[in-house]
C-alpha cells in the first residue's frame, strides 16, 4: 500500500478570521461598557472576573475535555495567597513584612500552579468521570482545611488590608478593578487563542475526542492534560486574586463552595466548550440572568442555571456557540 | 485497655455503623443508577432532600409521624426518578457520559432552587418526642431515631436484593446492565427497564431522606453534602458494585466516627474525602475490586 488515503478537504478559513474578529468585537463591548453603564460597574467588574474564569476553566475543561468541579480550590488559592502574604499582622514572619499584591498574586498563581501538577499527576490516571471525582474531593478538603486553620481566618474569612497603590491606581476604585478585569479578561482570550493554533492545542483536541487514538498518533495525554491544567489553573488563580480585591472581604462559603466550581463550570459548557468565545459569552448570559433573578427571586437565582443547563444539554450540545458554528460549517458545505 | 476507653469505643464503633448505614442506602441508590446505566448522578443528595422537606410539611400539615411518610415519599420519589429518566436522560442518547453529569448537575440545582424558594433557606426541625430518646446496650448508647434508620436501610437493601435476584424485573434490570443492547434483543424493554432502576435509586435517596429527618435540620442545600458522601461511598465499594455501596457506607461511618472521636471531629467530613481519595487513586475499582459479583 503506497497511496495515502485522500486527505479530508480543508476547513473553511474563514470561520478562523471570524473567531479573531469576533473575541475583538466582544472585547470592543467590554471596553464601551463603563462609558454607558457607569452605574453598573459592579455587575461589570464581577461578570468579567467570571468570563476570565470560565475560559480559564475551558482550557481544561474544553480544549483538553477534562470535566473539572473543583476550580474554586484554584481560585482560593489565588485569592487567600494574595490576601495573606498582604496582610501584616498574618504574612509569615520570615517575609520581613507585607508583600503588594502583584508580588502575592505571582506566588498564587506559582502555588495553583504546582498544586495542578500534584493534582493531575495523581488524577490523569484516571477517566472521564472519575477525574471529575477526584476534583471535587480534592476542593472539598482544601475548604475543610480553610475553615478550620486560625491562620486562613476560619469560617469568617479575611478582610482585605490597605492595599498600595498600583502606578498611582487605588486598587479599591472600582474603575480600576474595571481595567484590570479587562486585562484578565483579554490575557485568558489572547492564551486560548494561542493555544488554539499551536501544537498543544491540536494535541489536547485529539485527546478529547480519542485519548487511543491520540496515544497512537504519538501524543502523551497525561502529559497533555497535565499542562493544560496548570496553565488553567495558574489563569484561575490570577482570576482569584482580582476577584478577592473585588470582594473586599471573603470566606470559605463565597470562594471554596462546590457551587462555586459548578458555576464557572457550567458558564463555560453553556456557551460552548470547543469554541474561543463560548464561555465568555456563556459567562456574560448566565451573570445577566441571574442578575435579574436576584432581584425576583432573591436567593433562588441559581435555578435559572439548572433550567439553561437543562436545556442546553438536550437541544444544544455543544453549548450556544455550537448553534452558531453549526450553521457556518453548514453555509461552508452548501458551496 | 480499660474499662471506660473500651465502652467510649464501642460507642463510637455503634454511632459510625449506624450512620454508615445510612451511607450505605443513599450509595446503593447511586450505584445502581451507575451499575445500569453508567450514570453518575450529581442531583442524588438533592432528591434526599426532596425525602426531608416531603417528611416536614406532612408533619407540618397532618401532624403525620415522620416515619409514616415513607409511604409519601418513596413513590413520589419513584415517580420522579422515572419521569426524569424517561423524559430528560434518555434523550441524551449516545452522549449519555458526559451529557448526563451535567444533566444531573442542572436537576439538582433546580430541585434545591425550588426548595428554597418553597420552603425558605432556615434550617427547620421537626419535634417528635423520641427524637432524642436513646437505648442503652452493655454501657453504650444508641439513639432510638438512628436504630430506626438503621432497621429501615437493612430492609431497603434486603427488599433491593430480593427484588434484583427473585423476580422478573429483577433478571430484567441485571440483563440490562450486563448488556442492554442483548437484553433489548432478548424482548426486554431497556427503556422502561433503565427508567425503573432511576425511579428506584431515587425513591432510595427519597427514603434517606424520610429517616434522616428525625434526626437533622433540613435546609434547601443539604442534599449537597450527601451527594459527596454517596460518591465517596461508591466508589470506596466500587462504582456499581451493590454490595461494595453497603460495605463501603459502613466503613466511611466507621472512619467518620473514629476520626471525630480520636483525631478532631473540626475535619469529620475530611477522613472520607482522604480515604475516597486514596481509593480513587490507588485502586479505581474499589476497595474490593472484581472479587465481588456486580450487579
Amino acid at each position: 500500500m503506497t497511496t495515502a488515503a485522500p486527505l479530508p478537504a480543508a476547513r473553511p478559513r474563514a470561520l478562523t478570521f471570524g473567531n479573531v474578529w469576533l473575541s475583538l468585537a466582544l472585547l470592543a463591548v467590554m471596553l464601551a461598557y463603563p462609558f454607558v453603564f457607569g452605574k453598573a460597574l459592579n455587575f461589570g467588574v464581577s461578570t468579567l472576573i467570571f468570563a476570565g474564569l470560565a475560559m480559564s476553566w475551558n482550557i481544561l475543561g474544553g480544549w483538553a475535555g477534562q470535566t473539572s468541579l473543583g476550580h474554586a480550590a484554584l481560585l482560593g488559592v489565588g485569592a487567600y495567597t494574595m490576601t495573606l502574604l498582604a496582610t501584616p499582622e498574618r504574612v509569615p514572619a520570615f517575609l520581613g513584612g507585607p508583600l503588594a499584591p502583584w508580588w502575592g498574586t505571582l506566588i498564587g498563581m506559582v502555588l495553583a500552579v504546582l498544586l495542578a501538577a500534584v493534582w493531575g499527576g495523581l488524577t490523569f490516571r484516571l477517566r472521564g468521570s472519575y477525574f471529575t471525582l477526584s476534583t471535587i474531593a480534592v476542593a472539598l478538603v482544601i475548604r475543610l482545611v480553610a475553615i478550620n486553620s486560625e491562620w486562613t481566618g476560619g469560617a469568617e474569612g479575611l478582610f482585605m488590608p490597605e492595599l498600595p497603590t498600583l502606578f498611582g491606581l487605588d486598587l479599591f476604585d472600582r474603575k480600576v478593578e474595571y481595567g484590570l478585569a479587562f486585562a484578565f479578561v483579554t490575557l485568558t482570550l489572547l492564551v486560548t487563542h494561542l493555544i488554539r493554533r499551536s501544537r498543544l492545542g491540536y494535541a489536547l483536541q485529539a485527546v478529547r475526542e480519542d485519548e487511543d487514538g491520540a496515544r497512537a498518533l504519538g501524543i502523551d495525554p497525561a502529559r497533555m492534560k497535565l499542562v493544560a491544567f496548570m496553565l488553567s489553573a495558574a489563569l484561575t488563580a490570577l482570576g482569584g486574586s482580582l476577584y478577592a480585591i473585588y470582594l473586599q472581604a471573603f470566606e470559605p462559603h463565597t470562594l471554596l463552595e462546590l457551587p462555586i466550581s459548578v458555576q464557572i463550570a457550567l458558564m463555560a459548557v453553556i456557551g460552548g466548550r470547543t469554541s474561543i468565545q463560548g464561555p465568555m459569552i456563556g459567562a456574560i448570559l448566565l451573570a445577566t440572568f441571574g442578575e435579574v433573578f436576584r432581584t425576583v427571586f432573591s436567593s433562588a437565582n441559581l435555578l435559572i442555571y439548572g433550567v439553561l443547563i437543562l436545556v442546553v444539554t438536550l437541544f444544544a450540545p455543544n453549548g450556544i456557540m455550537g448553534l452558531f458554528t453549526r450553521g457556518g460549517r453548514r453555509l461552508g458545505t452548501a458551496r | 485497655m480499660d474499662q471506660a476507653s473500651l465502652t467510649a469505643l464501642l460507642q463510637t464503633l455503634a454511632q459510625g455503623l449506624l450512620t454508615g448505614g445510612l451511607y450505605a442506602l443513599i450509595g446503593t441508590g447511586l450505584s445502581l443508577i451507575f451499575g445500569v446505566m453508567r450514570v453518575i448522578n450529581f442531583a442524588h443528595g438533592d432528591f434526599l432532600a426532596i425525602g426531608m422537606f416531603i417528611t416536614l410539611a406532612l408533619f407540618r400539615s397532618f401532624n403525620l409521624d415522620p416515619y409514616l411518610s415513607l409511604l409519601v415519599a418513596a413513590p413520589a420519589g419513584f415517580a420522579l426518578g422515572f419521569v426524569i429518566q424517561r423524559f430528560v436522560l434518555a434523550r441524551l442518547g449516545d452522549r449519555l457520559g458526559e451529557g448526563s453529569m451535567l444533566a444531573t448537575l442542572g436537576i439538582g440545582l433546580i430541585v434545591s432552587n425550588t426548595l428554597l424558594l418553597t420552603f425558605g433557606a432556615q434550617p427547620q426541625n421537626i419535634n417528635v418526642p423520641y427524637a432524642t430518646n436513646t437505648f442503652q446496650l452493655g454501657g453504650v448508647q444508641i439513639s432510638i431515631p438512628l436504630l430506626i434508620a438503621g432497621l429501615g436501610t437493612v430492609t431497603a437493601i434486603v427488599g433491593l436484593n430480593l427484588l434484583l435476584y427473585r423476580t422478573e424485573l429483577g433478571r430484567a434490570i441485571r440483563a440490562t446492565a450486563q448488556n442492554p443492547l442483548g437484553a433489548e434483543l432478548q424482548g426486554v424493554k431497556t427503556t422502561q427497564i433503565q427508567a425503573i432502576v432511576f425511579g428506584l435509586g431515587v425513591a432510595f435517596a427519597a427514603i434517606a431522606g424520610v429517616l434522616l429527618m428525625p434526626l437533622l435540620y433540613a435546609f434547601p442545600t443539604v442534599g449537597e453534602n450527601y451527594t459527596t458522601k454517596a460518591f465517596i461511598v461508591t466508589v470506596l465499594g466500587g462504582l456499581g458494585n451493590l454490595p461494595g455501596a453497603v460495605v463501603g457506607g459502613l466503613v466511611l461511618g466507621v472512619i467518620e466516627s473514629l476520626g471525630a472521636f480520636y483525631v478532631s471531629n473540626n475535619y469529620r467530613d475530611a477522613y472520607g474525602l482522604v480515604a475516597f481519595l486514596l481509593v480513587l487513586l490507588l485502586r479505581p475499582e474499589g476497595l474490593f475490586g472484581r472479587t465481588v459479583k456486580r450487579v
